[in-house]
């Protein structure tokens, strides 16, 4: 059962009995209690999502950090494969993606998020620290909302976010 | 100009010239044809004067010599006029030995009778010409007091003569007439035997009565004409012309008809004498001679075209030796820029290869500076902007620190490259162990390694000599191979470190079961500004410029270091040190 499925089940439980425990949900759906609790606090939690995507855990941790502080909620994913199945899985309303990364790269990422009729709405911010001309047209072209060079001033990081989010009535 | 004239393909130079060579021969068989029958023309013209003048030649001679001795003989009957017989034989005697030729002097009487002659035996003595009837030439000298020649005749002791008749008159008294005799014989012996083999030569009177045939065809006294009879017309013609006196050349054809003689025909005016000496020959030996001028012609045509062949030939070999030599020169010319093309084209692709690569590595280097820059400007930002907990300000903090480590690193790199391309890199050396350092390394990076789970085991014989080395440099490099180690060498992979020692040298081999190195890469990884993969989509990073420093040092110790790999399998890095 993918998580769609089990989010869908839980909603229907719910929905017939608001009171039911986390531990009865798990055994009616035959999954883990911590699964169950994870996908309810998921349902419920309402802040604005936010997947920031690098291999530099460094870079990664800062700034999550700093998003969190404004009421964000954050998603983290370490490499290309895993952006696509977390965004998938997940559903961020906006997603930091890092252009090098082992693997698959920023663009690819972006290109397929973007081919797919389930993401392609989901807005993109390139962060980088390749600045050249090219490499932003490159990343405007495969279907980036935004282009930001490393390192970025956090508070217009966080204005250009908002403001995406704004446009996109999130 | 010359050269504009000259094709630019030497097969038609060649094709030119040989034209032109066949132009002068063509041109030189024309000539040499046209000289031919100019040639031929006068070598006829030449040959028949040449006959012309043997003929009158002969005919001078025998002119000059019969009249000689006819003026003799009338001196000599003036003489004679008043002396008496004795005497008159004694003037006989005398002309006939100082005379050639002459075959009998002889005496007749006015009576008609032959009373004296010298030499005796060929005189008739006593004939008497009433008595044979042969008065009538002597009646007629004798009337006309003048000398009388008669027309040749045969003489009774054989042979043919001509008969001198000469008057005898002591004023108006008629005292006889001095005979002379001369044969034809010691005429044509003189005169007309010693012409050459190829002519012929035959002498007719007025009548047209052989006196001398060369050829022996005819004998002498016939009537030339009369043999002829109604052969050959045109030398009947001439022979016409001859009895009439006229001088000149001509042809016709023999009685055969069958060859082709010249003839040259010139008059003997004696007296009341007229003969005629006509000298024949092969028109052929004409032919002849004009063949012996055209073959002499036609050599020397055949050797002019020879030469002009020869000449064509050789200026033919020459150009076409110029030519190779020119294409020789043209194509060893043409490699050489083909060649320093090439050159240029590798050197050119190599600096554009290198100019990639310094583009490459400065774009990756400002990536890897600017990295460390991010985490840093973020948290000092999120730190500015907010008021975590204590254990979030840690947590920046650290981040932080570790950050300027990381790009204090990067920059001691790029210090290190400068310092080694400067030759500016110093090395403070001293005995170490190798062992200890290799441990010092170890330690280092121990924290990456257990983050990696990667087992570092070493193998270093505890005997080992020592090496003179600058520590902190040595410690660098074990740090940086076994940074790549671990880099590159999966999380629970092993990574191991050995070293022996031979007769001459120390070696230490860093070995890893990582990923490896393809063969085509494996050359290009102590070149600087080269980094296997320096594409956006890495996975490992860092400047790529750990192994050039590496290889610097151990340059800087007298070491090497090389590699051997395989890709999927593991890389080993082999240090060697001097002893």
């Amino acid at each position: 059962m993918n998580f769609d499925d089990i989010e869908k089940e839980i909603i229907k439980i719910i929905e017939k009995d608001p009171e039911m425990p986390p531990e009865r949900i798990a055994v009616l759906l035959q999954i883990n209690v911590e699964k169950v609790k994870q996908t309810i606090d998921t349902i419920s939690d309402t802040r604005e999502k936010i997947m920031i995507v690098d291999d530099e855990l460094d870079s990664l941790l800062p700034l999550k950090r700093a998003l969190e502080a404004e009421n964000y909620q954050v998603i983290e994913a370490s490499s290309g494969m895993e952006a696509i199945e977390k965004t998938r899985s997940d559903h961020p309303d906006i997603i930091l993606l890092d252009l090098m990364m082992p693997g698959m790269d920023g663009f690819e990422v972006c290109n397929v998020l973007k081919a797919d009729s389930l993401t392609q709405h989901i807005p993109i911010i390139m962060l980088t620290a390749k600045g050249e001309i090219d490499d932003k047209i490159e990343g405007i072209e495969t279907g980036a909302d935004d282009y930001v060079t490393k390192p970025f001033d956090l508070g217009e990081l966080k204005a250009r976010i908002k403001m995406i989010l704004r446009r996109t009535g999130v | 100009m010359i050269s504009k004239l000259i094709f630019k393909d030497h097969k038609y130079n060649l094709l030119t010239i040989l034209i032109i060579c066949f132009f002068a021969i063509a041109l030189i068989i024309f000539l040499g044809s046209r000289t031919n029958e100019e040639v031929q023309n006068i070598v006829q013209e030449q040959f028949n004067e040449q006959q012309l003048l043997l003929a009158r030649q002969s005919t001078d001679g025998i002119e000059e010599f019969l009249n000689q001795k006819t003026i003799i003989i009338e001196i000599l009957a003036n003489e004679i006029s008043d002396k008496p017989p004795d005497e008159i034989v004694d003037s006989f005697i005398n002309v006939y030995n100082k005379t050639n030729d002459i075959h009998v002097i002889e005496f007749i009487n006015e009576s008609g009778i032959v009373t004296l002659g010298y030499p005796e035996e060929n005189s008739p003595l006593g004939y008497d010409l009433y008595e044979k009837n042969d008065e009538w030439v002597f009646e007629k000298t004798r009337d006309n007091k003048e000398t009388y020649i008669s027309n040749p005749i045969f003489l009774l002791e054989g042979g043919m003569g001509v008969f001198i008749w000469t008057p005898i008159y002591e004023g108006d008294e008629f005292k006889g007439i001095v005979l002379v005799i001369i044969k034809i014989s010691d005429i044509s012996d003189r005169f007309l035997k010693n012409c050459k083999s190829q002519h012929e030569v035959y002498m007719i009177d007025k009548r047209g009565t052989i006196l001398y045939d060369s050829s022996n065809r005819y004998r002498w006294g016939r009537n030339y004409l009369e043999k002829l009879g109604n052969e050959s017309p045109r030398l009947q013609q001439i022979l016409h012309q001859q009895m009439n006196g006229s001088e000149g050349t001509g042809y016709y054809l023999d009685m055969n008809g069958s060859e082709k003689r010249l003839i040259a025909y010139s008059p003997i005016y004696w007296r009341n004498q007229l003969w005629s000496v006509a000298v024949t020959s092969q028109v052929s030996e004409v032919d002849t001679l004009i063949k012996s001028i055209y073959v002499k012609h036609s050599m020397f045509i055949g050797v002019s075209g020879i030469f002009l062949l020869l000449g064509s030939f050789s200026i033919i070999l020459l150009l076409t030796r110029w030519n190779k030599s020119l294409e020789l020169e043209v194509a060893s010319k043409t490699s050489e820029i083909t060649e320093s093309n090439e050159l240029l084209k590798r050197a050119n692709k190599k600096l554009m290869e290198l100019d990639k690569l310094k583009s490459d590595f400065v774009s990756m280097v400002s990536h890897e500076l600017k990295t460390p820059l991010t985490p840093m400007k973020t948290s000092a930002e999120f730190l500015l902007q907010n008021d975590p907990d204590v254990n979030v300000r840690r947590e920046m903090l650290e981040l932080i620190v570790r950050n300027i480590d990381r790009q204090t690193r990067m920059v001691n790199d790029m210090l290190d490259i400068s310092r080694i391309e400067s030759g500016n890199m110093r090395f403070r050396k001293d005995m170490l162990d190798i062992g200890e350092i290799i441990n010092s390394a170890i330690e280092t990076i121990k924290k990456q390694s257990e983050e990696k789970k990667i087992n570092i085991t070493t193998d270093i014989p505890t005997d080992l000599l020592k090496i003179n080395a600058d520590k902190d440099k040595l410690i660098q490099v074990f740090i940086n191979l076994l940074s790549n180690a671990l880099k590159f060498t999966p999380n629970g992979g092993n990574v191991e470190i050995k070293a022996n020692e031979s007769e001459k040298y120390i070696e230490v081999y860093v070995k890893d079961d990582g990923i490896g190195i393809s063969p085509d890469k494996i050359d290009k990884i102590f070149n600087k500004f080269y980094q296997i993969d320096n594409t956006s989509t890495r996975s490992y990073g860092g400047s790529g410029l750990g192994l050039v420093i590496t290889k610097s040092i151990m340059k800087g110790h007298g070491g090497t270091i090389r590699v051997e790999s395989t890709l999927g399998e593991g890389s080993v890095f082999i240090l060697t040190f001097l002893k």
